[in-house]
């Protein structure tokens, strides 16, 4: 995660002006073979697909929150879309009141904490450590895991509609890809925060999931276009916001790469292993060709891009 | 301000016209265009314009999107009107049973150096690679991180407001 945060303020990015601003809030094109209207939430729209399919966009953590759902998925998106907040209001890093802010300021040990704290904290020493302090949760010597917890709340949104799918009553089991879809629908799901994603079976059944990678520099134009079933992207970048990753080991804003892809099995490690690379610039080549089941593709501000070994195999003709 | 409706052959790339661009044109985020006509494709790298010319629909707006069921053609979600570097522009998605058909640029100024600078690079790389039903399904977008904000002009948001 590299833009966004959790708990960042909303100003003029809030929901209600961001969403009344770009017509999101009142478009709710409904679906009559879809369930009632019990999954919408302040925060985003319910838009119905045909053929059993649902989207929803939630504002949450500074960002939007993008899911592809099979309609069975909607009497649990409540929920998922609930947590969501719960770990904006928990892990963020802007309002003081937090838990990761008091733990941050040694008001609070991390047992008084959220349990979940300390399960970011392990995940952030982990790749901490496998990227030579490239990715890093005391930025600048202060506690902020905000680059693992948006990945991190993504995995577990995703775990939490495959968890739903496979006991409820339409399960089809964790890779989505069972019998009880509507018609060629598929009973995977997608959930897409600010750009990275975690993907399980497939949208439309034997079809994989087609992902489009932003070109950093031509915003006219995909990088390219990646493909697969049950596996994760995530992109890290300066588009939007410019220059904002900084390379821990010199304070500096990284930029010798224009933007890094990620594509692996989980949407945690992959986000995080795209901060990293980024941070890294021209060293990230070597560094994630190491990397196990994950693979990298980037592009350098000049245009020029270099892709690992293995990610080919998720590449598809456009 | 002279308004064009380029009638371009959609591609996978014109989608991503949406993403990174900036601030919002108050003046022209209502002007909803009626769509389901045009869009027939322009032979790759003509670059000009061989729409209708613009039909706005005043009425519609800022916060709701207009949609248009086009019998036979699909259902048409068309963006916010955005500020980019090349001047205002409004891209139209066309879907069909969930499929993207159609990618349009509804609005494009023609007003100096930056307008060419689209009709002579991202043109071409619209026109690049022909959509086809079956290849122009995107279901997401991968990119450097947008905020709450950001969202509204990419493709994302796009993609999550269109409804087949």
């Amino acid at each position: 995660m590299d833009g966004t945060r959790p708990g960042e303020p909303a100003g003029s990015a809030g929901p209600g002006d961001a969403a009344a601003a770009a017509g999101v809030t009142g478009i709710s094109v409904t679906n009559p073979d879809l369930p009632g209207p019990g999954a919408t939430s302040p925060g985003g729209t319910r838009i119905g697909r045909p053929a059993g399919r649902l989207r929803h966009a939630e504002h949450v953590m500074g960002t939007v929150f993008s899911f592809d759902v099979p309609a069975s998925a909607a009497p649990v998106l409540p929920e998922v879309l609930s947590w969501l907040h719960w770990v904006d209001v928990t892990f963020s890093t802007y309002s003081g009141g937090s838990d990761v802010s008091r733990f941050g300021r040694g008001e609070l040990t991390l047992a008084e904490c959220a349990p979940e704290l300390a399960e970011v904290i392990a995940e952030c020493a982990v790749i901490e450590e496998q990227s030579d302090g490239y990715f890093t949760a005391w930025p600048g010597g202060r506690f902020d895991p905000s680059g693992l917890v948006k990945g991190w709340s993504i995995e577990r949104a995703s775990n939490m509609l495959s968890a739903a799918a496979k006991t409820g009553p339409s399960g089809t089991g964790p890779s989505g890809t069972g019998p009880s879809g509507t018609g060629t629908s598929g009973t995977g799901h997608s959930v897409n925060g600010a750009g990275d994603m975690q993907c399980t079976g497939e949208p439309e059944r034997g079809r994989p999931w087609r992902i489009g990678v932003a070109h950093p520099l031509h915003p006219s134009a995909l990088a390219v276009i990646v493909a697969g079933r049950d596996f994760a992207v995530a992109t890290s970048g300066t588009a939007e916001r410019g220059p904002h990753i900084v390379n821990p080991h010199t304070g500096l804003p990284a930029t010798e790469l224009a933007s890094v892809t990620v594509v692996g099995p989980r949407i945690s490690r992959a986000d995080a292993y795209a901060t990293a690379a980024f941070a890294m610039g021209g060293a990230a080549r070597e560094w994630a060709e190491s990397l196990d089941g994950y693979e990298v593709f980037a592009v350098a501000p000049d245009g020029a891009s270099w892709q690992t070994s293995g990610f080919a195999a998720y590449t598809v003709p456009a | 301000m002279r308004r064009v409706v380029l009638a371009l052959g959609g591609t996978v790339a014109g989608l991503v016209m949406l993403l990174s661009f900036r601030s919002h044109m108050a003046s022209t985020a209502s002007a909803g265009v009626t769509a389901g006509s045009g869009g027939t494709g322009t032979s790759p790298g003509s670059g000009s314009a061989a729409g209708s010319g613009s039909s706005a629909a005043p009425g519609a707006g800022a916060a709701s999107a207009p949609v248009s069921k086009g019998s036979g053609t699909g259902t048409a979600v068309t963006g916010d009107a955005i500020a980019t570097p090349y001047g205002p522009t409004q891209v139209q998605v066309t879907l069909n049973a969930g499929k993207i058909v159609k990618v349009t640029v509804l609005q494009h100024t023609d007003d100096g150096i930056n307008s060419q600078m689209i009709d002579g690079h991202a043109l071409p790389l619209l026109n690049n690679e022909t959509l086809t039903a079956q290849s122009a399904k995107i279901d997401a977008v991968s990119g450097a991180s947008y905020t709450s904000a950001g969202y509204i002009k990419s493709l994302q948001s796009a993609l999550d407001k269109a409804s087949a």
